[in-house]
């Protein structure tokens, strides 16, 4: 032996294996995904849980996300693959488990949310703009129009278009989603930003003011605001509310319905480049749940800077216990809606409006990337027809599910408009979506037990914590946390389906596992006709 | 003779395995081999791809330890069970390994040839191998094994097909053999070009005359299984990255900041499964492509690759009467 060398590696001309959207596209994603535009924890907890704080309940929510969203790290790496619940499920608790959980509750209660995006977009996206606008230019027609989209008619109109949009844009290639994904992401940065800015720049003594002049500028009355608290007070708001502990607790399952969609990436895991590797992983998932986190907690803060606790439980009571008073033209007082109402500039409400508007477009998108991959996978494993599972050849996208989901999100979109006792049946709505993911969390914990060879194989195998898989201790912690939010769906009667103080939500929840259950059985038992078994679609073969 | 003929119309199905694009991956070649038990098939058929990527060298130090480098890093190897762990990593990830010293490994160094001159010695002594383990797995049972290559794999390493020493593999390249009572499969190995350069590679009308060549052998295309490496072009089992071949190594085509992709199939295969309408073609090549479509009666699949991870992808195909009557994509 001469001398010491640095061997490197000896390479033969190869091919090489390749991904779509970069780890930093899927951040944005999550991100958008996750909607700081969601009004939810702005306008429902404050009322709902009067003597809450916003900012600690966004605070547990994270704390409570925390590890699922680090189990699913540990999922994404050892099965990074399209369809990534159902994947995930089906690996480690079975086909038929896998299968029922995340089609009846993933691609079945989704399409309320096609619904919900349509409504946000119009509420959310399109109302304030043009309300604001048409104030600030003083012009009636666009304020009239702003209440019109807000309309039931206006909002199905509104969302149908969305969906149809949105699947144009999806069918003709997913590279287009992500590029004009780039676009959204600034665009509601810069909206983010100027609310933010106006609500810093703004105490409530002058909020006051000008939000009575905005109203006023709408066709409302003159002392806007003192009315709208007058008219909440007698609707039950307490505007001096002792610090109420529990009440916080609760305010962390309202915020999770934003930060539990750090994980929804995992849905198109198949399509992320180097979506095995542990930091990509992390930087998506983890990255986007703090950096979602922290914007939610900086806009409560500044919603409590800029308008105040009183502010903050005005708008609340105009959402939750539909004080029309606390309303202009209409509209819910959204914290988009709020901040246009704090300026008399057209641009900053035009940025704040596009933000929003955008963003609310997104998270159609977003139901349709997730869940579409989903039947891809549920399709190539035999659990549902073929024909959802094919790739058209030019645009490379899974043209047959994305039109399916569409057709599919008609009914629903016409039904959450129209007809008033559709939100009841439809409760189960944040229960079925926790649910998913808590189970998901699980499955992360059992995954060492369950799938081993997969596990072994994983980059997340060398992290343990004495002799215990750390994935095994992480997916147990969050599937506590998970199941505390879903049980507090369940039972907590201003949270989801105790709402309505009957069972009826309940059986709409069970009849959709009881219909993915059948969808299942139909499926493998044609299967077996054809001298197929669907069990194999999930069985690890032992190499020895 | 049994009443019904095997894979005959009213008969019993023929069940076969299908998988391709393993790289040299031990644990899922050895995978591939207990499919037939595990899925309870009649045949397993590769597609092509047997070779591994990447040769180790692992080079000896003073005092009797070991250095290697491994996806950019340097490993030192102070123990038998250090290299016992190293080793099967290598074999989990189809990596060849020749342990050297300092001087053996600065003759390889840059010299293209003799490296390529010992990849197909490793390559075709662990194909050799295979082999060995396929007669002794699957002896006893009615089971064959059915093995070509790729447009990745060497005809040197190949030529250890031709030394098939019992009757349970089948050397499939580029020949018409028999499957069951009614059906053949048809093999090609070829692909298009790539920005690799691997060894195999031809020019689609190449192709298309290798598949007009083997045909003439075909008594019957509608009872042929076609398992040619090469996927049919822009049929939605050919999409990857589009790669700029101009530089070494070649590197993605980014275009208004995303990568661009395009099917790499090959026409020729396309024509053939549209005219010939066979019972089913099966294809591999593009790792990232699972799928499946359709031409005409004939369904087409990619069941894809996930060789790195020891992750066996593959497809159960029950087909009958020249039709394919059932399928399933695995993942195990």
């Amino acid at each position: 032996m001469a001398q010491a060398v640095a061997p490197q590696v000896f390479t033969r001309r190869a091919s090489g294996l390749v991904r779509v959207m970069s780890p930093y596209s899927a951040f944005i994603y999550n991100i958008l995904t996750m909607g700081i535009i969601f009004p939810w924890t702005y306008v429902w907890a404050p009322t709902a849980f009067q003597g809450s704080n916003l900012v600690l309940g966004i605070g547990f929510a994270f704390l409570f996300e925390l590890p699922i969203a680090l189990a699913y790290v540990w999922l994404a790496t050892a099965l990074p693959r399209s369809g990534g619940d159902y994947v995930f499920q089906s690996r480690v608790f079975g086909g038929g488990f896998g299968f029922t959980v995340v089609f009846a509750f993933f691609v079945v209660w989704i399409l309320q949310w096609v619904a919900l995006s349509g409504w946000l977009l119009a509420v959310l996206g399109f109302a304030p703009t043009l309300i604001g606008l048409g104030v600030s230019m003083e012009n009636q027609t666009l304020i009239n129009w702003g209440a019109n989209v807000a309309s039931a008619n206006g909002i199905i109109v509104v969302s149908v278009l969305n969906a149809l949009v949105s699947l144009v844009l999806l069918v003709s290639g997913f590279r287009n989603y992500v590029r004009f994904q780039y676009l959204m992401w600034y665009a509601i940065l810069a909206s983010f930003g100027v609310m933010l800015l106006l609500f810093f720049t703004t105490n409530p003594g002058e909020a006051t003011g000008r939000l009575n002049e905005f109203a006023l500028g709408a066709g409302g009355v003159p002392d806007f605001f003192q009315t709208a608290k007058a008219a909440a007070a007698d609707a039950g708001v307490n505007f001096n509310p002792p610090f109420w502990l529990f009440g916080t607790l609760m305010v962390a399952p309202i915020a999770w319905t934003s930060l539990q969609w750090a994980t929804y990436s995992v849905e198109q895991g198949g399509e992320i480049k180097n979506a095995h590797v542990f930091r990509n992983q992390f930087f998506i998932i983890v990255g986007s749940l703090i950096a979602t986190a922290g914007l939610l907690i900086l806009l409560a803060i500044a919603m409590g800077v800029g308008i105040g606790q009183d502010g903050i439980l005005v708008a609340s009571s105009g959402y939750w216990y539909g004080v029309g008073e606390a309303t202009i033209a209409g509209t819910f007082l959204m914290p988009n809606m709020i901040a246009i109402g704090l300026t008399t500039s057209p641009i900053l409400i035009a940025v704040i409006g596009i933000g929003y508007i955008l963003n609310s477009f997104q998270i159609v998108c977003n139901c349709y990337i997730g869940t579409t991959r989903i039947m891809v996978a549920q399709g190539l494993d035999g659990l549902l027809p073929d024909w959802f599972a094919r790739i058209h050849p030019k645009w490379k996208t899974p043209v047959n599910a994305h039109i399916a989901y569409f057709l599919a999100a008609i009914p629903v979109i016409v039904a959450y408009n129209k007809y008033s006792e559709w939100v009841r049946w439809t409760l189960g709505v944040t229960f079925a979506n926790g649910a998913v993911m808590t189970l998901s969390a699980l499955a992360a914990a059992l995954l060492p037990y369950r799938a081993a060879k997969l596990y072994e194989a994983s980059p997340g195998a060398k992290y343990r914590l004495g002799n215990t898989p750390a994935v095994t201790l992480i997916g147990a912690l969050g599937f506590l946390f998970g199941a505390f939010m879903v049980g507090s769906f369940l039972f907590v009667k201003d949270l989801g389906l105790a709402f309505s103080n009957d069972a009826f939500p309940y059986y709409i929840v069970a009849g959709t596992a009881a219909f993915g259950l059948i969808v299942y059985w139909i499926m493998r038992t044609l299967k077996a006709q054809k001298g197929i078994r669907v069990e194999y679609a999930f069985a690890e073969i032992p190499p020895e | 003779m049994p009443f019904w003929k095997k894979g005959g119309s009213g008969g019993d199905p023929t069940r076969l395995f299908y998988a391709c694009d393993i790289h040299g991956s031990e644990p899922t070649y050895r995978k591939f081999l207990n499919a037939a038990k595990f899925y309870d098939v009649d045949a397993l058929i590769f597609g092509g791809d047997l070779m591994g990527k990447l040769l180790i060298p692992i080079v000896r130090e003073a005092g009797g330890t070991w250095r290697a480098r491994l996806q950019g890093q340097d490993h030192h190897i102070t123990s038998d069970e250090q290299m016992a762990e190293f080793r099967k990593i290598l074999q989990t990830l189809g990596f060849y390994w020749q342990e050297m010293d300092p001087e053996e490994y600065l003759e390889y160094e840059g010299k293209q040839d003799r490296i390529d001159d010992l990849f197909d010695v490793l390559a075709k002594e662990r194909l050799a191998g295979w082999i060995a383990l396929a007669e002794e797995r699957l002896g006893g049972t009615h089971v064959k094994v059915y093995l070509c290559g790729g447009n990745d794999d060497t005809d040197e390493v190949l030529s250890a097909l031709e030394e098939v020493p019992g009757d349970r593999v089948v050397n499939a390249e580029n020949r018409v053999v028999p499957l069951d009572d009614e059906h053949v499969v048809v093999t090609i190995g070829y692909s298009t070009p790539t920005p690799w350069e691997t060894p195999r590679e031809r020019t689609d009308p190449e192709i298309g005359e290798a598949i007009e060549k083997i045909m003439a052998d075909v008594p019957d295309p509608s009872r042929a299984v076609f398992n040619f490496h090469c996927p049919p072009l822009d049929s939605s089992l050919d999409t990857c990255l589009k790669l700029d071949a101009s530089v070494w190594p070649p590197t993605p085509v980014i275009e208004n900041g995303q990568p661009v992709y395009y099917g790499a199939g090959s026409q020729s295969v396309a024509d053939a499964l549209a005219s010939r309408q066979p019972t089913v073609g099966l294809h591999g090549h593009i790792h990232e492509s699972r799928g499946m479509t359709s031409y005409g009666r004939t369904p087409a699949y990619n069941p894809g690759s996930e060789y790195g991870e020891g992750v066996l992808r593959g497809l159960i195909v029950a087909i009958r009467g020249g039709e394919v009557i059932g399928h399933q994509f695995t993942s195990g």
